[in-house]
């Protein structure tokens, strides 16, 4: 008899617990916050989850707060998921993942642990807990590419891309777009490589390029390889993820860097402070929200042409500039966007066309 | 112009890697050992040659560093298919994903991802060096040239050789070899031995001298692609060569394409390879020629008692 009013109360409160929690529109932590992170690879890959792991350095310094994290989860659900329910058993309510493929296991993940908020890097997926993160890479890769236009003797840049993805094209063509600016006839020969950590396939088509005349490399895969391969050629480069100038100091020009601290620092005091709403349609985060930014200049860059780098950052930063801001049409002729409009975001993620300048395959 | 001179130039890059893993596996799978391991080998070259290059400094270290490390690592491989006789086609696989996590927890933990080294000096063939188009064939490393000598060596070592001979005796037929008093498990054992410091040399080489640095898994399907070539080859060390120039040519020219905007879909260009090979063994079974180049008793454990 006790024991069914005891449980008939325990209903009670329960169904009182989640009136409240319905009633509230967005989530409140339980407790104090903990925060936990999964990187994709070791901690010192020298590109995408060192970026992460320097970024909650300083989020445990700004925030005063201990960040757990596990390293080299592997894209897969049997990997992904008992080390965020061990997480999370330990007490975490914030856990933070830094991979696409993290997308599906993170959105049913989030659907089980309704208290608990996700955040996740590249990821696609979002609920009422969970927001997925990028950075608007074509804004630091369009300073990237003025600093490359700026160091190019012969006008001929060559780039070194992973696949043709909607978010490799934005870099392509924003790299593509700030080159002209600088040098109006600069031309970017692209490379796909197919892979985004084949070292091998990038050192060979850095050298290609460089053969074909190319003599500033820019970049949009995982490993330094094109700077290096850019230094031994005696020609420049620019690097992405990180300074790439701690690999080839005497090539690396510009390189376009991550700082998610920027960004997570504000989303979470958002968490901490209760009642959090994360975006519907997930954070793809300008320069000003703090995904990206620029490691910026190396050497062949004048001061007069760095200060025209500079400016256009600040631009950036205070939302004046939008890198696909119309009047703007692709190399076949056809408006992408006009006058006075911008690219959306959806389209963006879509872009599968290339500005004049831009010479590929596809 | 550029395009010939810069392409015919790289080719060596990709041929020698394939090239040697592909003779390491024939050396093996003569005995009548079937060798799926090399990829999983070819990382533990690639990862101990950074690791013994970062340390000592010298290169020739880091290679015999490499050989060694792959041979030690297929000892095991030796215990699972030669003692306990475990299946050999899942002995291989296992081998690949030990390794895989092996060499990218020792690199890893020892912080040798993207250590930029120096690599080997090119060395230019005078007078060939200087020839129009394919002078740039004759400027590469000293590992290069090596690679036909190792061939030579090596074919001359298993078809002139009395220890050449036993060893493919007992990938045809073990009984008989047993019979004649050659011991058979001690014959796979230097064939595995060998053949894992030959696959070791050629993840070295993609490391040290090609790539000059090392991520986790940085071999990306090579090795996978030199066993197609070994049956692509029927176990001819000679046909393997030219079935790794051949790949060698098909690799190097990908970037060149693209590199000089020629419109071809990359998508086709990624998938060349694999097509040709796919038709090279389609043709070579539908020819009904050489099909009894393959080790009769290849991927059978031994087993003295049993007579068959």
């Amino acid at each position: 008899m006790r024991n069914l009013v005891l449980s008939a109360c325990l209903a009670l409160a329960s169904f009182f617990g989640l009136a409240n929690t319905a009633a509230a529109e967005g989530l409140t932590l339980d407790g104090p916050p903990k925060v936990a992170m999964l990187y994709i690879s070791p901690t010192n890959d020298g590109g995408w989850t060192q970026a992460f792991d320097e970024a909650r350095q300083r989020l445990e310094d700004e925030l005063d707060i201990r960040i757990r994290y596990v390293e080299s989860v592997p894209e897969s659900a049997s990997a992904i998921r008992p080390a965020v329910e061990r997480f999370i058993q330990r007490g975490a309510n914030i856990i933070i993942g830094t991979a696409f493929g993290y997308s599906d296991t993170f959105k049913s993940l989030s659907e089980e642990y309704p208290d608990v908020a996700f955040l996740n890097g590249s990821g696609t997926t979002n609920g009422p807990n969970l927001l997925s993160f990028y950075g608007r890479t074509y804004e630091s890769q369009y300073l990237c590419g003025m600093a490359a236009g700026a160091a190019s003797e012969t006008g001929k840049l060559g780039f070194v891309a992973a696949n043709p993805f909607g978010q490799v094209n934005w870099t392509i063509n924003a790299y593509a777009m700030g080159a002209r600016e600088m040098n109006p006839d600069a031309t970017v020969t692209v490379v796909y490589t197919g892979a985004w950590n084949d070292p091998t396939k990038e050192r060979s088509a850095t050298q290609a390029l460089i053969d074909q005349g190319a003599d500033v490399i820019g970049q949009h895969v995982d490993t330094p390889t094109p700077q290096l391969v850019a230094q031994e050629n005696g020609v420049y480069g620019t690097g992405h993820h990180r300074d790439f100038r701690e690999f080839a100091p005497e090539a690396t020009v510009c390189s376009s860097v991550w700082v998610w601290d920027r960004f997570l620092k504000a989303e979470l005091e958002k968490i901490i402070a209760g009642n959090w709403v994360p975006r519907e349609n997930g954070a793809l985060l300008s320069m000003e929200e703090g995904g990206t930014d620029i490691a910026c200049c190396g050497p062949n860059i004048s001061e007069d042409e760095e200060a025209r780098i500079m400016a256009a950052r600040e631009k950036l930063m205070n939302g004046e500039l939008d890198v696909y801001a119309g009047p703007l049409s692709d190399q076949d002729g056809n408006v992408r966007a006009a006058a006075g409009e911008s690219i959306p975001d959806g389209e963006l993620w879509q872009m599968d066309w290339f500005v004049d300048g831009v010479i590929t395959q596809q | 112009m550029d395009l010939i001179t810069s392409w015919i130039g790289n080719i060596p890059e990709f041929a020698v890697p394939f090239a040697l893993a592909a003779l390491g596996l024939i050396i093996t799978e003569k005995s009548g050992v079937l060798a799926l391991g090399a990829e999983g080998l070819m990382l533990v070259g690639a990862v101990a040659g950074i690791g013994a290059y970062l340390t000592f400094e010298q290169n020739a270290i880091a290679l015999i560093m490499a050989m060694m490390a792959a041979s030690v690592v297929s000892l095991l491989f030796a215990l699972m298919v030669l003692v306990m006789r475990i299946n050999q086609v899942i002995s291989g696989l296992v081998l690949v994903f030990f390794c895989q996590g092996l060499s990218t927890l020792v690199g890893t933990l020892m912080g040798w991802t993207n250590q930029p080294v120096p690599g080997l000096h090119a060395i230019a063939l005078w007078p060939l060096s200087e020839l129009p188009y394919v002078g740039r064939f004759f400027v590469q490393n000293i590992v290069v040239y090596l690679t036909p000598v190792i061939f030579l060596v090596t074919v001359w070592a298993l078809y002139r050789s009395t220890p050449g001979l036993r060893l493919r005796a007992v990938g045809e037929n073990p009984q008989a070899s047993d019979a004649a008093g050659i011991p058979v498990l001690g014959y796979r054992l230097a064939a595995i031995v060998v053949g894992a410091a030959l696959i070791g040399l050629a993840g070295a080489f993609i490391s040290v001298l090609s790539t000059k640095l090392w991520i986790a898994n940085m071999t990306g399907g090579r090795g996978w692609i030199a066993v197609a070539l070994v049956i692509f080859a029927r176990w001819s060390p000679w046909k393997a060569l030219a079935g790794a120039v051949l790949f060698g040519c098909i690799e190097a020219l990908i970037p060149q394409l693209a590199a000089s905007g020629i419109k071809l879909s990359q998508y086709f260009v990624f998938m060349a390879p694999y097509a040709i090979t796919l038709g090279v063994m389609i043709w070579v079974a539908a020819s009904k020629r050489d099909t009894s180049s393959q080790p009769a008793d290849l991927g059978t454990p031994f087993i003295r008692e049993e007579r068959t």
